[in-house]
C-alpha cells in the first residue's frame, strides 16, 4: 500500500466521523497533557508490553518442545 | 418528559440516560449509541462480563414510553440494593473497584471495545463484590486512539489509593470535595517524595501532573497515534501499579473492640441472641447497622437473608469488615465508612447528583448497639434529638441504651465536665418513646446495658 493510499483512507475515514451524526465517542475530553503522556509511556509500556509477551512465547515455545520431549520418552 | 423522571445522576453521557417510571429504573439508549451497544451484544462482551460477574445484567423492555426522536432502546438493568459511593468506601473496595475497571477494559480491547470513562461512580458493590452498573460505557475501540479516560482513571483511583496507602488512609475523604475524582497536581503535593522512586506512581501521578501543567491551555489535538501494543501496554502498566499499592493496617480506637469490651463471652452471646430474635421478629428486606464496627452483629441480619449496609467510622474496622466478607468468612454485607456526626452530603450539579445518606432511606431497620452514648456525650446530642434522627431514617429500631455507669461511658466523661443531667435509662425511655412505641427491652447480664426494640409512631 503506498502512502498516498494510505492518506487518502485515513481523509476518508477522518471526514467519515466528523459528518457521522451516529458519532456516540468520547464525552471526556482527555486533556491534552494526559494525551501527551500517554503517546510517551505507550512507547515505554508498549515496548515493555512487547517484550513481556515475546518472552512468554520463547518459554511457551521451549516448554512445549520440553514437554513433548517429555511425552516422547 | 417523555419516559418518566431522569435521575439526578445521569446526564453526562449523550448515549443514554437512566429514568424511572412507576418506580422502576430503566436506562434509554439513544440512536447515536446504537453501534455501540449492538457491538457490545454482538461480540460477546455483554455476555462474557456478565457471566463473570462484572456487568449488571439487563432486560429488554416496551419501548413505547421511551423519547421516540433520541431513543434505540430502553432497557431495564438489574436493580442494585444500596447505592454506595467512593468516599464511603474502604481502601480495598477502592482498590478492587481500580482493578475491576481495568479487567473489564482488557476484556474489552479483546472484544474490540474500549471503555470510554473510568468513573468510580459506575462502580456499586453487589453480594460483597464490585461490579459495573453503567451499560453504555462501552465504545467501539479505533487503533491510534489513546484512552480517552486515562485522566479519569488517575482522578478517580490510582490518586486516591496512593494517597490512602502512602499518605493517610482518611484522604479517600478527598473524593467527597472533588467529584471527579482528586486532581492530580493535588496528589502530587500531597503525596510523599518517596513516590517519585515508584515507576508508576511517577509516571501516572507526578508526570501526569507535569503533562497536564505543561500543557495546560494548548487545545491541539496531538497527530501522533497510540498503537494497540502501546495501549495495552499502558493499561497493563496502570493494572500492575494498581495492584502493588498496599495499606498496612494500624491499631486503632475501635478495631480490638469486640476483644477488649465491657462483655463477658456470656453476655455477648445473650446481646446476639436478643438481636437475633428481634430481626426475626422483624423480618425487615433492608437493614442499616449504625456504628457496626466490624460488623458482627450486623451479620446476624445478613445472615437472615436481610439486605445488610454495616457502617462505620473506623476505616480499619471497616477495612476488617471488608476482607471478612470477601474471604467468604459469612454473609454478604456491605461494610461502608460514615461519620454519623456529619454524614454523606448530597453533592455534585443541583447539590442533587449523588445522594445524602438519608436520601437512601429510610429502611425497614437501624440497628444502634453500643453507640448512643458516642452520639450523645461525644457529640453532645439531646437525646431528644437523636430520637427524631433515628425514627427519619428507619421503621424500627434495635438499639442499646449504656449509661454512666459503664465504664465506657465513665471514660469517654473522663476529661470533661458532666453536663449532660437527661443522660440515664428513664430519661432515655422518655425521649425515645415520644418518637417510638418502646415494644420489648431487655437488660444485658453482667453489664449495666438494656436493649430495645422500638416500632417509629406514625
Amino acid at each position: 500500500m503506498n502512502l498516498t493510499h494510505l492518506t487518502g483512507s485515513s481523509l476518508l475515514v477522518a471526514t467519515l466521523f466528523v459528518i457521522a451524526p451516529n458519532d456516540a465517542y468520547a464525552y471526556l475530553d482527555p486533556g491534552t497533557g494526559s494525551y501527551m503522556l500517554q503517546i510517551i509511556l505507550g512507547v515505554l509500556l508498549g515496548a515493555a508490553f512487547a517484550i513481556k509477551a515475546f518472552w512468554f512465547r520463547i518459554r511457551a515455545f521451549f516448554g512445549g518442545l520440553f514437554s513433548r520431549k517429555s511425552k516422547g520418552r | 418528559m417523555p419516559g418518566g423522571d431522569r435521575l439526578p445522576s445521569s446526564f453526562r453521557d449523550p448515549s443514554g440516560h437512566l429514568f424511572v417510571h412507576n418506580g422502576t429504573i430503566f436506562r434509554q439508549i439513544n440512536n447515536s449509541y446504537r453501534l455501540h451497544y449492538d457491538r457490545l451484544i454482538d461480540s460477546g462482551l455483554y455476555d462474557t462480563l456478565v457471566d463473570r460477574g462484572m456487568l449488571v445484567a439487563h432486560s429488554h423492555t416496551e419501548d413505547d414510553f421511551a423519547d421516540e426522536y433520541l431513543a434505540y432502546k430502553v432497557i431495564r438493568p438489574d436493580v442494585i440494593p444500596f447505592i454506595s459511593y467512593p468516599y464511603e468506601w474502604c481502601f480495598s473496595q477502592l482498590k478492587d473497584a481500580a482493578l475491576l475497571t481495568l479487567e473489564i477494559h482488557k476484556l474489552s480491547i479483546e472484544h474490540g471495545m474500549a471503555l470510554k470513562d473510568a468513573n468510580a461512580y459506575n462502580i456499586q458493590f453487589v453480594e460483597g463484590k464490585p461490579i459495573l452498573i453503567d451499560t453504555l460505557s462501552f465504545e467501539t475501540y479505533r487503533e491510534g486512539e489513546p484512552w480517552v479516560a486515562y485522566r479519569q482513571f488517575c482522578q478517580h483511583f490510582l490518586a486516591p489509593l496512593a494517597l490512602m496507602a502512602h499518605r493517610d488512609v482518611r484522604l479517600s475523604e478527598l473524593l467527597r470535595t472533588n467529584i471527579d475524582g482528586v486532581p492530580l497536581d493535588l496528589a502530587s503535593r500531597l503525596l510523599p517524595v518517596r513516590t517519585r522512586f515508584n515507576f508508576g506512581l511517577l509516571t501516572h501521578i507526578h508526570l501526569h501532573a507535569n503533562a497536564q501543567r505543561r500543557y495546560a491551555g494548548v487545545s491541539v489535538k496531538p497527530r501522533r497515534k497510540i498503537s494497540r501494543t502501546a495501549y495495552l501496554g499502558l493499561l497493563e502498566g496502570l493494572f500492575s501499579t494498581t495492584r502493588k499499592l498496599k495499606w498496612r493496617l494500624p491499631k486503632t480506637e475501635w478495631s480490638n473492640y469486640y476483644s477488649d469490651t465491657n462483655y463477658t463471652d456470656d453476655a455477648l452471646k445473650q446481646k446476639a441472641n436478643f438481636v437475633g430474635a428481634y430481626i426475626d421478629s422483624i423480618s425487615p428486606r433492608m437493614a442499616w447497622d449504625l456504628g457496626a464496627n466490624t460488623g458482627e452483629f450486623s451479620r446476624l441480619a445478613a445472615e437472615r437473608g436481610v439486605i445488610t449496609v454495616a457502617f462505620d467510622v473506623d476505616p480499619v474496622a471497616v477495612e476488617r469488615n471488608y476482607q471478612a466478607v470477601k474471604t467468604n468468612r459469612g454473609p454478604s454485607l456491605l461494610p461502608l465508612i460514615l461519620d454519623l456526626t456529619n454524614p454523606s452530603p448530597a453533592i455534585g450539579w443541583n447539590n442533587n447528583e449523588r445522594m445524602s445518606l438519608l436520601q437512601r432511606g429510610p429502611v425497614d431497620l437501624v440497628m444502634a448497639l453500643a453507640l448512643i452514648h458516642h452520639l450523645a456525650i461525644s457529640n453532645n446530642v439531646p437525646l431528644e434529638v437523636l430520637a427524631s434522627f433515628f425514627a427519619g431514617v428507619g421503621r424500627d429500631l434495635i438499639v442499646e441504651f449504656v449509661p454512666k455507669e459503664d465504664s465506657q461511658v465513665q471514660r469517654l466523661l473522663a476529661t470533661r465536665e458532666d453536663v449532660f443531667e437527661e443522660y440515664h435509662q428513664a430519661g432515655f425511655e422518655q425521649r425515645f418513646g415520644e418518637r417510638f412505641h418502646i415494644l420489648s427491652s431487655k437488660p444485658i447480664d453482667d453489664s449495666e446495658r438494656t436493649l430495645y426494640h422500638m416500632r417509629r409512631r406514625d
